[in-house]
């Protein structure tokens, strides 16, 4: 996770439902009414970055700034609809970093379950990416919905895959050097 | 960034590794010793038997000056056997089929006895245990030793890809030596992938995916692929992992530890 990696800022840019605990003087803009005060008990999504900074008040004996809510990707719903089948969800439209996203997540919230069932949804949709990997015909096949919705780890993990496939039958002469 | 290869060494690399090993020829012409860097090479003088690199092998063969003998695991008949072993055998059905015995280990037969290596010394004197490619494991063998089932070398896949490409003619059946080898190649990625649902255990310590016997270019397609598997478990995971050490470092302090939860923690 470097500095200069890409895809941990846009992990980053990802929005988080904040509720604000105190009235916040000319913050207004968040909310979108430049100018204005933030009151108390506004909910607002905040990136990542900022949620994180805001919620950290608490630590420090002063009363916290925002309390934060679960993202709407690893709502109950989806959690629930990733723990009935790995495969048929699209992670992709519920956030493209999913993954870096619930990593980040869960470094705030302790969801012990929520780790289970996450593991076990990579692990099952893992399997699924390599067989599509190893298809010569690739992402043109019958995959492309299940493919379409991955996140972007995965993307990269299909990536890899399908490249070092490639790279083997391109040395056993089964396909050729583009 | 900038270096356009994948982590890991591209199958060609792999192959240049594999045309180290050492292979049986059948010289046609004479040939004065050779020495190379990587150790002499016996003079040829037809029609005595002479080991040399596989790399030395293919250009001699290229040029027509010598027929390669195949080693003795690629004929149909072995290979035959392994892919029975790999489908068939129950023992076997989610590991792959044994490697080939290393000088000193016990041979499949009585392996309840305990492994007695047998050092060899270098010319300093220091002692080493050979292993590949330093291990004769692809010359033609006069006759194979009693109770000792073939079995795959490390670098099968590419020395049998060769040969086949270079020296079909001096091969047994090499249809047949060809479809076996795709077929022990789709068994054995078949039961590579299987091995993911176990990798999170690998992936949070302890646990793991038995690769004992696997080969050079297996490990080179799966490796950006495990390691991205293992890398997005450890990610995940990491609030767990995190939490349970703690849990481990509370208990430690306290004195409750007893040493039986936790056993590689014991290692360090």
């Amino acid at each position: 996770m470097s500095y200069y990696d890409i895809d941990s800022i846009l992990t980053d840019a990802q929005k988080l439902p904040c509720t604000f605990e105190l009235e916040v003087p000319g913050l207004g803009i968040l909310e979108g009414n430049p100018g204005e005060n933030i009151k108390a008990g506004t909910k607002i999504d905040l990136p990542l970055w900022l949620g994180e900074m805001l919620s950290i008040g608490s630590g420090l004996g002063t009363s916290r700034l925002v309390t934060l809510d679960l993202p709407s990707a690893l709502s109950e719903r989806v959690i629930n609809a990733l723990k009935a089948d790995p495969r048929s969800v699209d992670l992709r439209s519920l956030a493209p970093h999913f993954y870096s996203l619930s990593e980040r997540t869960l470094e705030l919230f302790e969801e012990e379950e929520m780790v289970d069932v996450l593991i076990n949804t990579f692990k099952k949709r893992a399997e699924e990416i390599a067989d599509h990997a190893h298809n010569p015909k690739g992402a043109l096949g019958e995959g492309v919905e299940f493919l379409q919705g991955l996140d972007e780890t995965e993307r990269q993990l299909f990536r890899v895959a399908h490249d070092s496939a490639k790279a083997m039958r391109i040395w056993s002469g089964e396909a050729k050097k583009k | 960034m900038a270096f356009p290869l994948p982590r890991g060494i591209t199958p060609p690399e792999i192959a240049f590794l594999g045309e180290m090993e050492m292979v049986t020829i059948l010289p046609r012409q004479r040939l004065e010793g050779l020495e190379l860097l990587g150790g002499p090479v016996e003079p040829l003088i037809p029609p005595r038997r002479a080991s040399m690199p596989l790399w030395l092998a293919l250009l001699l063969k290229r040029q027509r000056r010598a027929n390669i003998l195949p080693p003795s695991w690629l004929h149909p008949e072995p290979l035959s056997f392994i892919l029975d072993i790999e489908t068939q055998n129950e023992d076997y059905q989610h590991t792959f089929s044994p490697p080939p015995r290393l000088p000193g280990q016990p041979s499949f037969r009585d392996r309840d006895e305990i492994a007695n290596p047998r050092p060899q010394f270098t010319m300093d004197g220091d002692r080493y245990y050979p292993s590949s490619p330093f291990l004769p494991q692809n010359v033609a063998q006069e006759s194979v030793p009693v109770g000792e089932p073939p079995a795959l070398p490390y670098h099968w896949l590419e020395v049998g890809t060769m040969l086949l490409d270079a020296a079909s003619d001096d091969l047994v059946d090499p249809d047949q030596i060809r479809r076996l080898l795709k077929e022990l190649r789709e068994v054995r990625m078949a039961k590579f992938r299987a091995g993911i649902d176990a990798l999170d255990a690998a992936a949070m310590g302890g646990g793991g995916v038995a690769l004992t016997g696997v080969g050079a270019m297996e490990v080179g397609e799966g490796r950006g692929f495990v390691t991205g598997v293992v890398n997005g478990l450890r990610k995940i995971g990491a609030s767990k992992e995190q939490a349970r050490r703690e849990q481990m470092a509370e208990e430690m302090a306290n004195g409750e530890y007893d040493g039986t939860q936790d056993e590689d923690y014991m290692d360090f």
